[in-house]
C-alpha cells in the first residue's frame, strides 16, 4: 500500500474525513463495550462472592424483568443528548402517562390496547410540548424540560387526587414473565426498541443528522439540515419512550402510582453517561447506554440482595457512576497518548498501516 | 405550587386578616386601649407534609369538610410542602403563619427535631401549637423548654396488630423480611418496631430489613432481590401500602403467590381491592381523615383556655378481607 499524499494536506477531503471518523467511531465503540462488559462482569463476580443466591437464574430473571422501563427511557435520553439537548421530564412524564393508563383501565373500564394507545399519546404530547417550546422558541431544553418535570407531575397528582390506582391481573400480560421463558414481553419489546433506536442513530441519514445537530448545530444548519425539526423529533421520541416505560412499569406493578419515576431522569442520565454519551451532544450510542442500564440494575439488585444499608447503597452507586465515567475518559486519553507516542516513534508507517486497515474488502 | 393547593383561598384570607388587623389598630388607637369589640373567628393554620401524598391529602380533605360543616366557628388555612424532605420550606411556612397572625397552628412536622425551634417561635408569639401525626422529639422540646400537645395514631400498636394477625398464619421459626420507610421518619420507625415486637413474640425470624423510601417501584426492586436471596421467605411486612403493592408485584413475578404473604399499613384505596382479592393479607387504618380534625378540636379547646390534655392517641384499626366485607 502506497502513501496517499492527499492525507498529509492539512484540511482533508470531506469524503476521507468521513471515512476516518467512521472507522474511529467503530473502533472506540468496540473498546468501550469491552470495558463496560468488564465492569459488568466484575460486579457480577463480586456479588456472586458476597451473596449466597446472587449467581442464580432467578436473579437474572428479576434483573431482566426490572430493566425494560429504564432501558427504553435511556434509549430516548441518548437520542436527546446526542442531539445536544437534555430531557429532565422523563420521570414525571412516566408518572403522568402511567396514571392515565391506570385510570383508563381501573376507573373507565377501557380494554388494554386502547388504554395503552392513550397512554403513549400522552407521552407524545408531553414530548411535543418540550420539543416545540425548546426548538421553536430557542429556549434551553434544560429549562423547558425542568418545567415539564413539575407540570407533568402536578397533572399526575391532580387527575388521580394523589391516589394510587390498583388495576390488578387484567394488565399483567405485558409486565409479568412469560411461562416457560422467564422473560416478560416488556423485555422483548424493550430489546426491539433499543435495537431500532441503535440502528436509527448509527445507520440512517436521520441518525447522522442528529449527531451533526448535536456536534455543531450552526454548522449543521448551514449545511442544510433542519436542526429544529431534528431536535423536536428527539423530544417526541423521548416522550413516547417515557410513556412506553410507564406501560412497562404499570404492568409490572399492576398499579399506577403518581409518585412513580421520581428521580428516573437522573438514573437514565447516569446510565447514558456511563455508556460514554457526551452531555454536550454529538456523540453517543444507544447500545452502550443499555449496558449502562444493566450496570446500574445489577448494582441495585446486588446491593439489595446482600442487604446493604441505604447510605452504603448510595455511596457505592455514586462511586461506580463517577469511576465508570473517569475510567472511560482516561481510557480514551491513554489510548490517544499511546497513539501519539507511537506516531512520534514511527512518523510515517502508522498512517500507512492505518490506511491498510481502513481498506476493507 | 402545593402551597395554596387546598383550603380557603388564602390570598383572600390574608387580605381579610390584614383588614381586620388594621381595623383593630384603628379601634385600639381610637378608644385608648379598650379591646376591639369585633368578634373575630379564630384562624387555624394547618401545616402539613406533602399534599401530593394520598395520606396527607385525605387528612387535609377531612379538615376542610370539618370546617365547612361549621363555617362560623373558625377559619382554616391549609398549607403543604412539595415533598416530605422539604424541611426548610415547612419551617418557612410556620414563620409565614406567625406573620399572618394565625391564632393556632396545627402541624404535621416533616422532621421531629428540625421543626421544634419554629414551633417555639410560634408559641412565643402567643400562638397555640398542636402537633399531629409525627411526634416532635421530647428531648429537643425539653431542651428548648416548651411543651406541645400531640395528637396522633399509635403507629407501633397498629403495626403490632397487623403483625400479630400475620403471625397467626405463620409458624415459629419462619423467615420474614421488612420493607421500611424513610429511616428518619418517626412513624416509619414506630411501625418497624411494632412489626418487630409482633414477630419476636411469635418466634418468627426477621432475616432482612431494608428501606424502600416509601416508594412502590423501589419496593418492587428490593423485594425481588430479597425473594431471590431468601428462598424460604414466608412474608413481607411493609411499612406502607405503596410498598406493599410493589412487593405484591415482586411476589407474582417470582411465581411465589400464595407462598409469601404481604401486609401493609395505611389502608389506601388501592390496597383495599388487593386485600379483597386476597393478594394482600392485612393493613392498618389510622383514619387519616379524622387526624387533623382531632388536632383542630384540641386547638379550639386550648384557645378557649380549657385544660390542656396530655398527648392523645387516635385509634388504629386492623383491616383485613373480613373487615372490608362488612358494610
Amino acid at each position: 500500500m502506497e502513501l496517499n499524499p492527499a492525507e498529509h494536506a492539512p484540511p482533508p477531503e470531506p469524503s476521507q474525513q468521513h471515512w476516518r471518523f467512521r472507522s474511529a467511531f467503530r473502533l472506540t465503540g468496540f473498546a468501550d463495550v469491552l470495558g463496560m462488559l468488564a465492569v459488568l462482569g466484575i460486579l457480577i463476580i463480586l456479588f456472586g462472592f458476597l451473596s449466597r443466591h446472587f449467581l442464580a437464574l432467578r436473579t437474572l430473571q428479576s434483573v431482566v424483568n426490572q430493566v425494560p422501563d429504564l432501558m427504553v427511557i435511556a434509549a430516548g435520553m441518548t437520542l436527546v443528548l446526542v442531539a445536544g439537548g437534555i430531557d429532565l421530564s422523563v420521570g414525571s412524564v412516566l408518572a403522568l402517562s402511567g396514571v392515565i393508563l391506570g385510570m383508563a383501565m381501573a376507573d373507565w373500564g377501557w380494554p388494554l390496547v386502547p388504554a395503552i394507545a392513550l397512554c403513549l399519546s400522552i407521552g407524545v404530547v408531553c414530548g411535543l410540548a418540550n420539543g416545540l417550546v425548546s426548538a421553536l422558541w430557542s429556549i434551553p431544553s434544560f429549562i423547558v424540560t425542568l418545567g415539564m418535570l413539575e407540570v407533568a407531575r402536578g397533572i399526575a397528582y391532580l387527575v388521580t387526587n394523589s391516589q394510587t390506582k390498583y388495576i390488578g391481573p387484567r394488565i399483567e400480560v405485558v409486565g409479568q414473565p412469560l411461562p416457560g421463558l422467564g422473560v416478560s414481553p416488556a423485555f422483548l419489546i424493550a430489546i426491539v426498541v433499543v435495537l431500532s433506536a441503535h440502528i436509527l442513530l448509527t445507520r440512517t441519514v436521520w441518525g447522522r443528522y442528529v449527531q451533526a445537530a448535536g456536534a455543531n448545530e450552526q454548522a449543521a444548519r448551514f449545511s442544510g439540515i433542519n436542526t429544529r425539526r431534528i431536535k423536536l423529533m428527539t423530544f417526541v421520541l423521548s416522550g413516547l419512550l417515557a410513556a412506553l416505560g410507564s406501560v412497562f412499569q404499570v404492568t409490572r406493578l399492576s398499579s399506577a402510582d403518581p409518585n412513580g419515576g421520581i428521580g428516573m431522569e437522573l438514573s437514565a442520565i447516569a446510565a447514558v453517561v456511563i455508556g460514554g454519551t457526551s452531555l454536550l451532544g454529538g456523540r453517543g450510542s444507544v447500545f452502550r447506554s443499555v449496558l449502562g442500564v444493566l450496570i446500574i440494575a445489577v448494582l441495585q439488585t446486588g446491593l439489595a440482595q446482600v442487604g446493604a444499608t441505604e447510605p452504603t447503597k448510595r455511596l457505592i452507586t455514586g462511586g461506580v457512576i463517577v469511576l465508570a465515567v473517569v475510567a472511560d475518559i482516561h481510557r480514551r486519553r491513554w489510548s490517544n497518548a499511546a497513539a501519539s507516542a507511537w506516531r512520534r516513534v514511527r512518523p510515517l508507517t502508522p498512517r500507512a498501516e492505518k490506511s491498510t486497515f481502513r481498506r476493507r474488502p | 405550587m402545593t402551597r395554596y393547593g387546598f383550603g380557603c383561598s388564602s390570598s383572600r384570607c390574608a387580605t381579610a386578616s390584614r383588614a381586620i388587623c388594621l381595623f383593630g389598630l384603628f379601634a385600639l388607637s381610637g378608644c385608648h386601649g379598650t379591646p376591639a369589640a369585633v368578634p373575630t373567628k379564630p384562624r387555624i393554620a394547618l401545616v402539613m407534609k406533602s399534599l401530593a401524598n394520598e395520606f396527607f391529602a385525605t387528612m387535609a380533605e377531612g379538615a376542610r369538610r370539618h370546617q365547612e360543616r361549621q363555617p362560623g366557628s373558625y377559619d382554616l388555612i391549609i398549607n403543604g410542602i412539595k415533598d416530605e424532605r422539604d424541611l426548610s420550606r415547612q419551617v418557612a411556612l410556620v414563620d409565614e403563619m406567625i406573620a399572618q397572625g394565625a391564632s393556632a397552628i396545627v402541624i404535621a412536622p416533616a422532621d421531629s427535631k428540625a421543626l421544634v425551634s419554629a414551633c417555639k417561635r410560634a408559641k412565643d408569639a402567643g400562638i397555640v401549637v398542636v402537633n399531629i401525626d409525627n411526634k416532635l422529639d421530647d428531648h429537643v422540646m425539653a431542651d428548648q423548654g416548651i411543651k406541645i400537645p400531640f395528637v396522633g395514631p399509635d403507629n407501633r400498636a397498629g403495626a403490632r396488630k397487623v403483625g400479630e394477625f400475620l403471625a397467626k398464619r405463620l409458624k415459629p421459626g419462619d423467615e420474614v423480611v421488612v420493607l421500611e420507610g424513610i429511616r428518619t421518619a418517626f412513624n416509619g420507625q414506630e411501625r418497624k418496631a411494632g412489626f418487630g415486637e409482633a414477630m419476636t413474640s411469635a418466634g418468627i425470624k426477621i432475616v432482612d430489613s431494608q428501606t424502600a423510601q416509601w416508594e412502590m417501584d423501589q419496593a418492587n426492586r428490593i423485594a425481588s432481590a430479597m425473594l431471590g436471596e431468601h428462598p424460604q421467605l414466608k412474608a413481607i411486612l411493609c411499612c406502607n401500602d405503596s410498598m406493599a403493592l410493589g412487593a405484591l408485584a415482586a411476589v407474582k413475578t417470582a411465581g411465589r403467590t400464595g407462598e409469601v404473604s404481604i401486609v401493609g399499613f395505611d389502608n389506601s384505596a388501592a390496597i383495599q381491592s388487593a386485600i379483597k382479592d386476597g393478594a394482600v393479607l392485612a393493613t392498618a387504618d389510622q383514619h387519616a381523615d379524622q387526624l387533623a380534625v382531632h388536632g383542630i378540636e384540641l386547638a379550639m379547646k386550648l384557645l378557649k383556655h380549657e385544660n390542656p390534655p396530655a398527648d392523645t392517641s387516635t385509634p388504629v384499626d386492623l383491616i383485613t378481607a373480613e373487615s372490608l366485607a362488612k358494610p
